[in-house]
């Protein structure tokens, strides 16, 4: 697979907000097939390299897709060439029962769609849409409205959606955040399919037990920077993510992580 | 130039009116994020409370009587009277804090809109029944001093307006800045959680803004009246330039508010200078000074650019509810089945009452599409109308265009239009999209509607459809309406709401919705957002063009008033209160709006149009108030309940231990419903 | 852990669930915080522990249980319980960033309660600072900023939302001693959701470990301290997080 270009591909990614730097040159990739794990402590910036990739932070820095630059296209333009991602809110359409949050990425609106909804309807691709339900667990509630599910089955409409109408790049913000932990189990299960199906994902995640089980690799943020890279057991045992995560008992280990930062 | 300067103190004191207001809506937007389209008129019952008392001496009451204070001969005092004018325009403003918008205070933001338009007419309306208008005249407040500054000659009164709007705006400026009050009234508009952890209760913060913002308004109006004249309607709609000047200063500056005002007051009046100019061109003597507003605030939008900042609510807001329309052929053949029945039974006036309310269904319609489908607040619904129905004046009777293209065509350039007024919404959205399409409005309807160098006042008139052969013309002989051009909008209206409900239906209604829910998660799922509020506007504009021609047809001949921008205001929020986000809320609007069957009904049967203004905007308040989530909403918000009931009881004794805990995910819902 | 524990509780929490639009995020949670205690709310994102703070305020309704402050229930009138003595640090700071440091302070300033510059001895650094709007404050700043203005409102309760957020360890190490102080001296009864943990531990007398909305540990801080096994287990949920021991549940 190394010759291949590979699926994410960010060189020196950099995000400002004012004065502050969320993103400091991240470089990370993701090859196809490949469960990719970003984790850090809150306010690292992980939610913000997924806003940077996908379109909505304006960042510096280049990212490529399948080995062409997609930065400086707006997000809808993005999505459509593959990269699909989900929202640590969930950010579902409430109005919309379920099956229709996912037709929604399907069929698009336009001049073709005013045509088509007069003529046939427009009733949305049921075996797209059932695959896809199917793969979360969620086809029993597909006509239900968001609002009326548990916040775990909230967030696994939010992935269905992403992975529907043509994907090859998932980036999950927090998907298992909210879920019991059978449900996060159950989860990391089905996270494995889809990615041994095709398509890369990376994955931001609170939950240790889920992401050191289901990623190949990963990447930890502090402060912005990447400051670990390596396998689940490399990082379970890299004292200063160890420290990055649970804060540090002793002086000098505060300075350990300043160094490793650095 | 001597003249020049003259116009622009001329100009003061409207000017001061739009700096008081403008600092007025500033404030009130500061302390509760709503934007008041009712800031003139609490203003306007000010001004006649002063101008009755100073008459016979009577203090008007909104509601019951009356109370005397002196006579003809002796009227109350000046000073008095002033002081309880301004204090009755407080006291209305704390009334609809208390009654109107602070029950809406997690409302969304459309509930906020239709009320506070639903204020606005029904204050105009309670003047107009109140007060005896025709006979009222507004009284010198302030003196009548002139005095020369170099060679122009100057009205002390004009300056003291201007000292006035000036020492206003520091006042609101200084009470924010350096009050403990003020200070927390602006902690609470960033973050109103937070204020309320330090002991601050922002509703009544928002009270006291309420109060001391109306009584400014009041007192300005109040001043003013005599100079600028007082009639019911134009101080409710000072509150349009007012709005564009307070955008200027981004709904935050009580300063550049305050100045934008008054040089907005000048630059009118200094319009009017230019008026008899002999090198001023034609089509520029109407109605230029009411576009101004449009201009200034596209201007403030887009060339000044900046965010108007949004307001850090406690609660989610909830949107007004939808449900997808499955089209049943049953009821639709019952429902046209119903109105055509209805049409051939009557005649003249009930049967004009009926073809007007299925026309404004097809407005309140394109509102239900933009508005309730898609989110865009539009206000200027009834300028696209208007647009497509003096374009088909001039498309009939000069160009001879034929029947269906005539409405086509006509539709077709309102769509243009529609597409124009939509650009702002890439920028914003909820009521400030709302004052931009207002303001829009305004502009059209004065700059073209009442401008003869486009709509000749010697009337605008429409030839009659044919369509092979067949004459489809509204009147014949003294019949008012004809039962042919009835059936005509009859098909015209059904065809067109059947293709609208295949597309809230289908892909773009669901788009539409995605829209409105979540911009970013609908970008995010590939969604072109700016494209799809633009299809919105566009769709939304083509259907009140249609209606135009219609109404058009209707007529015969179009003046301004037939598109007046009133009547669109109306026609939103009745459509909110009736649901605007169903094709049953539109028809709802069409039957209760203005020259309706509602009207005619209570015309010729109760004998009481006067009150239709009032009875409507007061039931509009009413219905906005109780249901904030719109008519349709409460229906929705009872149906879930009763089905979640029963769906409780189905599944606590259906449930079987055969439902395997496997699906992990899916086992949680029942345990917690 | 202190002779002020015997006393009544200045916070106690009986069996709450409380979620958003009908599912809750915690479930059956129950404690009590006496004055000069602090508790010490920990667990990972998504836990439950900021749902627990906003509840205790009176700013979420309970779906069921009960929450009383200071001898009196907890109901949705949050100015109203501030002003008897219950404060509250959003994870979001509860700074007006639009308004100046001296601002901010001022409304915090309770009539009869300590002037502002008693803010200064505990945080010298905001007296340079007063003419400065909040925005532009470093992050360790504007805390400081917002213990100010909580020590202003002379809380009985205290609820603390992720203190160290964005601060360097460092910084956090700075100001966390200082709490423990306050909290003794003016027998303040502090709740303090902290994901160092153990920084948090150091000062805290009590603990409670939250899990995906329910308590996954609960017991002295000090034994929390020792064992960093349990903690660590219940946090990242190595193995069979469910079958972890789960002591003293209140």
């Amino acid at each position: 697979m190394s010759d291949q270009q590979p699926l994410l591909e960010t060189r020196d990614l950099s995000v400002r907000y004012g004065g502050v730097t969320a993103n400091q040159d991240v470089s990370l990739t993701v090859e196809p097939g490949e469960i990719v794990g970003l984790i850090g402590p809150n306010g690292a910036g992980k939610t913000t390299f997924v806003d940077a990739v996908t379109g909505f932070a304006r960042s510096t820095g280049e990212v490529r897709v399948g080995g062409k630059r997609v930065d400086g296209l707006p997000p809808h333009r993005r999505r459509r060439s593959g990269v699909a991602r989900t929202w640590q809110a969930g950010e579902l359409f409430d109005e919309l029962t379920v099956a229709q949050n996912l037709a929604v990425a399907v069929q698009r609106p336009g001049l073709r769609g005013l045509i088509r909804d007069v003529l046939t309807g427009s009733v949305p691709p049921a075996a797209t849409i059932g695959s896809a339900l199917e793969t979360v667990g969620l086809v029993d509630v597909a006509d239900r409205r968001p609002p009326e599910l548990s916040l775990g089955q909230q967030k696994m409409v939010g992935v269905a959606r992403a992975l529907v109408g043509g994907t090859s790049l998932l980036l999950l913000d927090e998907p298992a955040a909210g879920l019991d932990t059978h449900e996060s189990q159950h989860f990391g299960v089905e996270l494995r399919r889809i990615a041994a199906a095709g398509p890369g994902v990376l994955l931001i995640d609170h939950d240790m037990s889920l992401v050191l089980d289901v990623c190949h690799r990963l990447y930890v943020l502090d402060f912005g920077k990447v400051i670990a890279t390596g396998t689940p057991e490399e990082i379970r045992n890299a004292p200063q993510v160890v420290a990055a995560y649970l804060g540090s008992p002793l002086v000098d280990t505060a300075a350990a992580v300043d160094g490793g930062r650095s | 130039m001597s003249v020049f300067i003259q116009f622009v103190f001329l100009g003061l004191t409207l000017g001061a009116v739009y700096s008081v207001f403008a600092t007025s809506l500033v404030g009130v937007y500061a302390a509760t994020g709503i934007v008041n389209f009712a800031q003139g008129s609490v203003a306007l019952w000010a001004a006649y409370t002063v101008a009755a008392l100073r008459t016979d001496g009577t203090l008007v009451l909104p509601f019951g009587g009356s109370l005397r204070f002196g006579d003809v001969t002796s009227p109350m005092p000046m000073v008095l009277a002033v002081v309880v004018g301004v204090l009755s325009a407080g006291l209305l403003a704390l009334l609809a804090h208390l009654l109107v918008f602070r029950p809406l205070r997690s409302a969304p933001p459309l509930a906020n809109v239709a009320a506070s338009v639903g204020l606005m007419l029904f204050l105009q309306a309670l003047v107009v029944l109140r007060f005896d208008t025709d006979a009222l005249f507004a009284q010198p407040v302030l003196p009548f001093k002139t005095f020369t500054l170099g060679n122009v000659v100057v009205n002390a009164s004009d300056l003291i307006m201007g000292g006035t709007a000036v020492l206003v705006a520091l006042l609101l400026w200084a009470y924010f800045r350096l009050t403990t009050t003020g200070v927390a009234t602006r902690a609470a508009s960033e973050d109103e959680l937070a204020a309320r952890l330090v002991g601050f209760s922002p509703d009544r913060l928002a009270a006291v803004v309420w109060v001391v913002t109306a009584m400014a308004s009041g007192l300005i109006v109040v001043l003013g009246a005599y100079t600028i004249g007082l009639d019911p309607t134009s101080y409710t709609y000072y509150v349009v330039p007012a709005l564009a000047v307070a955008l200027v200063g981004r709904l935050t500056s009580f300063g550049v508010a305050c100045a934008a005002g008054l040089l907005m007051g000048a630059f009118q009046a200094v319009l009017l200078w230019a008026n008899t100019l002999e090198w001023w061109p034609s089509w520029a003597q109407a109605g230029l000074g009411d576009a101004i507003p449009f201009v200034v605030v596209v201007i403030a939008l887009f060339v000044l650019g900046g965010k108007i900042p949004a307001r850090g609510a406690l609660t989610q807001v909830a949107m007004p509810e939808v449900r997808i329309p499955r089209l049943r052929p049953l009821p639709v053949a019952g429902v046209v089945g119903l109105a055509a029945l209805a049409i051939a039974l009557t005649s003249d006036s009930w049967r004009f009452g009926i073809v007007t309310s299925l026309i404004l269904s097809l407005i309140a319609l394109s509102l239900v599409l933009l508005t309730g489908y898609l989110g865009q607040i539009s206000l200027a619904s009834m300028a696209f109308a208007g647009t497509a129905g003096f374009t088909l004046s001039k498309a009939t009777t000069e160009w001879h265009v034929p029947f269906p293209i005539s409405i086509v065509l006509s539709a077709g350039l309102a769509t243009l239009l529609g597409v124009g007024v939509g650009i702002p919404a890439l920028r914003i959205r909820g009521a400030q999209l709302a004052v931009v399409t207002l303001a829009a409005a305004f502009a059209i309807q004065s700059f073209v509607f009442n401008n003869p160098s486009f709509t000749p006042y010697s009337g605008n008139l429409i030839g009659t459809p044919n369509l092979f052969g067949l004459d489809l013309s509204v009147r014949r002989g003294t019949d008012l309406i004809t039962l042919r051009f009835s059936m005509l909008v009859l098909v015209v209206v059904t065809t067109t709401t059947l293709v609208v409900m295949r597309w809230m239906a289908g892909s773009t209604g669901r788009s539409f919705l995605a829209v409105r829910s979540n911009e970013r998660a609908a970008a995010s799922v590939g969604i072109n957002v700016a494209a799809t509020k633009l299809l919105g506007f566009a769709l939304s504009a083509f259907l009140s063009g249609v209606a135009g021609c219609l109404i058009g047809y209707s007529r015969g001949q179009l003046s301004a008033a037939s598109f007046s921008v009133v009547a669109g205001l109306s026609l939103l929020a009745i459509a909110y209160c009736g649901g605007i986000t169903s094709v049953g809320g539109a028809l709802v609007a069409g039957f209760i709006g203005p020259l309706g069957v509602f009207y005619v009904f209570l015309n010729q049967t109760l004998d009481l149009g006067q009150y239709y203004q009032v009875i409507s905007a007061g039931g509009l308040l009413l219905m906005a108030v109780t249901n904030p989530v719109g008519a349709a909403g409460a229906n929705a918000e009872m149906l879930r309940r009763l089905r979640r009931r029963r769906s409780e009881h189905s599944s606590t004794s259906a449930r079987t231990p055969t439902v395997a805990p496997a699906k992990g995910l899916t086992s949680k819902v029942e345990t917690h419903v | 852990m202190n002779a002020a524990a015997t006393a009544a509780p200045a916070l106690s929490v009986k069996g709450i669930t409380v979620g958003y639009q009908g599912v809750p995020a915690v479930r059956d949670l129950s404690f009590e915080v006496h004055p000069g205690e602090i508790l010490a709310l920990l667990g990972p994102n998504g836990a439950g522990k900021t749902t627990t703070l906003l509840a205790s305020v009176g700013a979420l309704p309970v779906m069921s249980g009960q929450i009383s402050a200071l001898g009196a229930p907890i109901d949705r009138r949050i100015e109203r319980t501030s002003r008897r003595g219950l404060a509250l640090v959003p994870d979001s700071r509860g700074v007006f960033r639009q308004l100046r440091v001296q601002e901010n302070l001022a409304l915090s300033k309770r009539r009869g309660g300590p002037p502002v510059e008693s803010v200064f001895d505990h945080f010298p650094k905001l007296k340079t600072l007063l003419r400065q709007t909040c925005g532009n404050l470093s992050g360790g700043e504007q805390q400081m900023l917002a213990l100010g203005k909580v020590m202003l409102q002379e809380p009985k309760v205290l609820l603390i939302d992720e203190l160290s957020m964005g601060l360097s360890p460092i910084a956090v190490q700075d100001i966390l001693p200082r709490l423990r102080a306050i909290a003794t001296e003016q027998a303040i009864a502090v709740v303090l959701v902290e994901q160092h943990i153990d920084l948090a531990l150091a000062i805290a007398d009590t603990s409670l470990v939250l899990h995906h909305g329910r308590v996954a540990l609960a017991g002295p801080a000090e034994r929390l301290r020792r064992d960093r096994q349990l903690v660590e287990a219940a946090y990242f949920g190595t193995t069979e997080s469910n079958h972890q021991p789960q002591m003293e549940r209140r």
